[in-house]
């Protein structure tokens, strides 16, 4: 099982796919979270007017995107599985460890660790998108009358660093919060997307429904029933993020404890995988 | 002791195709056998059958005993090329050996071996989407040597190769299949499946022929071709002196192709007549009758005269032969792909 492992991890390294999906996660992270610094209200709804620099509300805006990177790792899911049948290397694969189920469960492995790294990248990026924009608040700073050109640009500076020491700290706060969930929940949703892919084997339609389901589908269910909602994947994994449900959604949204998400999602990539191993990948290769 | 045994092997696909019927053979170690069929005859249908890759509707077929899914590492036991796709073409070849050397536990060390068996250790480091169809199909042949497996299974491995690839091919699997084996000292096996017969004629040490599905033949290449006839083919000026000469003596000639062709033994029947009748050659054959000529007798041409079958192979076989085969089988040049045609 531990070859196995090492081969899952390297098939994964040794295509570019693998670093593309990384590259777009960075750039989405980056793209978004500028743009949502300077957005005037928060994505998930808030107050209108804009927000303050520096604010609980600011940094809900510039993190809120990070776990969005969820649906990433659901394609890079889909993908080390769905690979296998499109470049038809399931057959070497296959001929190698006959053991279907194995080779399953090595890229759930696999899957699980690929998605805690793009969870990684994507909060690690949300972090230096963070300090970056601290920094780039730009003061008018009047200093008191009578004092000298010197001491008035120390005085500028102190301000500055005050500024920025106390609202980095702030922001950090927050984003320590929102960590470990986000991390979790690529991981996770990397499983869920190695299920789907092990049922629907087509990459093309695995990422499809996959995407409009976690995007679509899912909002529908949870804004009409919210009561089924909140045990469907993308909210379960929601529900992993302390952030969600003190800052964004001020308790209105109904959540699964985290722990209760994190069985959820994990529940889900598992049965699909489950079924997909007994169905789909049970099937000939020919 | 066979190490290879099917034994009421059948695949259905869906209600409609009967893929491979009530199938029994034996492979046997200490050399080629060959697994020859026309087209759709379930040769590779067998063969995944063998790997596990299909599973039979009814039957078995087992490798020392034991279903290829059983196997605790089947990489070391049998290696395996089949149609040369199954490389992401964006994995370098090292790259995608090392992913299957990693799976079966083995040192990298024996990745560049095999790369420099099969000619490719200076293309290592590069994507196999640039590779060519025979490159891929030598690249496919390292992966299944990585284990040094004492069973080797091969589809139609001559696909894509060039002359010299089919001719280095043949000296390796007939060089593989008399190394003894590692595992028992019982020898190797090797199981190629072919259409291109000649070819094949100059492998196999065994055949085993399928039609429809169903076993036409089995055994020693030799025995089986032992009960087939000759023929005689002459390039005359004289041809229509030369026909009524041979029928004067007994002997079934007629014209085709613009050959005299005589169903006699040798050129022995044939050459003191022509003296006799002060006839001029140009070109004298002898074709033996080959796996080819077995082949259509056995599947029954298969949708194609086999007399025609017959013209056209041997146009072939005087490109191939040359014009001193007297013994059967002679060694030939290797045929460029795809020169021969089934049906």
């Amino acid at each position: 099982m531990v070859r196995l492992l090492k081969a899952e991890l390297r098939k994964l390294w040794t295509i570019w796919s693998t670093y593309l999906l990384f590259g777009i996660v960075i750039l989405i992270d980056v793209a978004f979270s500028f743009g949502l610094a300077f957005a005037p209200r928060g994505r998930r709804g808030g107050k209108a007017g804009i927000v303050p620099h520096g604010s609980a509300q600011w940094f809900s805006n510039v993190f809120s995107v990070l776990d969005n990177s969820r649906l990433l790792a659901l394609v890079l899911g889909v993908l080390i599985i769905t690979g296998e049948y499109r470049h038809k290397t399931v057959t070497p694969t296959f001929l190698a460890e006959p053991r279907r189920g194995r080779v399953v469960s090595s890229k759930l492995g696999v899957a699980f660790g690929g998605g805690i790294a793009l969870g990684v990248v994507t909060m690690l990026t949300g972090l230096i998108v963070g300090f970056v924009l601290v920094g780039l608040k730009v003061h008018s700073c009047l200093a008191p009358a009578g004092v000298s050109q010197g001491m008035s640009e120390a005085l500028c500076n102190a301000h500055h660093g005050v500024y920025y020491v106390a609202t980095t700290h702030a922001m950090w706060h927050d984003w320590s919060r929102i960590a470990p969930g986000v991390v979790l929940g690529t991981g996770l949703f990397a499983i869920y997307g190695v299920g789907l892919g092990a049922l629907l084997k087509n990459q093309i339609v695995a990422i499809v429904v996959g995407l409009i389901f976690t995007l679509v589908v899912e909002t529908i269910i949870t804004a009409i029933w919210p009561t089924i909602g909140e045990y469907l994947p993308g909210q379960a994994a929601t529900a992993l993020e302390d952030a969600a449900r003190t800052t964004f959604r001020g308790g209105s949204t109904q959540l699964l404890p985290w722990w209760g998400g994190a069985l959820m999602v994990l529940a889900y990539g598992v049965a699909l995988a489950l079924v997909g191993t007994f169905t789909t990948l049970r099937t000939d290769i020919t | 002791m066979p190490a290879i045994q099917a034994r009421g092997l059948t695949k259905r696909f869906g209600a409609a195709v009967l893929a491979v019927d009530h199938l029994d053979f034996d492979a046997l170690p200490g050399g080629v056998t060959g697994f020859l069929g026309p087209n759709g005859a379930g040769k590779t249908t067998t063969l995944r059958m063998l790997l596990g890759l299909v599973s039979p509707t009814s039957g078995s077929v087992r490798i020392d005993g034991h279903d290829y899914r059983d196997l605790p590492n089947p990489t070391m036991l049998v290696g395996a090329v089949l149609e040369a796709s199954g490389f992401h073409p964006a994995r370098t070849a090292r790259n995608h050996l090392k992913v299957i050397a990693t799976m079966a536990g083995i040192a990298f060390s024996r990745v560049d071996e095999c790369l420099d068996l099969v000619g490719l250790s200076e293309a290592g480091d590069r994507a196999v989407g640039g590779f060519s169809m025979g490159m891929r199909q030598r690249l496919d042949l390292a992966r299944a040597l990585l284990g040094k497996p004492d069973i080797l299974v091969l589809d139609e491995p001559a696909n894509g190769l060039d002359p010299q690839g089919i001719a280095w091919l043949r000296d390796f699997l007939k060089w593989y299949a008399s190394e003894g084996a590692e595992r028992s000292g019982g020898g190797r096996i090797v199981i190629v499946s072919s259409h291109l017969l000649s070819e094949a004629q100059l492998i196999v040490d065994d055949v085993i022929v399928l039609a429809g599905g169903r076993l036409a033949a089995q055994g020693k290449l030799q025995d089986l071709l032992a009960g087939t006839k000759r023929s005689v083919r002459v390039r005359t000026p004289d041809a229509e002196r030369l026909l009524e000469a041979l029928r004067a003596a007994n002997l079934p000639a007629a014209l085709r192709d613009g050959f005299v062709v005589c169903d006699c033994s040798t050129p022995e029947a044939v050459g003191p007549i022509m003296v006799e009748n002060r006839i001029e050659v140009h070109e004298m054959v002898s074709s033996t009758e080959s796996l080819e000529s077995l082949f259509f007798e056995l599947t029954g041409g298969e949708g194609m005269h086999p007399g025609h079958a017959a013209g056209l192979m041997g146009d072939y076989r005087q490109f191939t032969d040359g014009p001193s085969a007297t013994s059967a089988p002679a060694p030939a040049a290797a045929p460029p792909t795809g020169s021969v045609g089934g049906p």
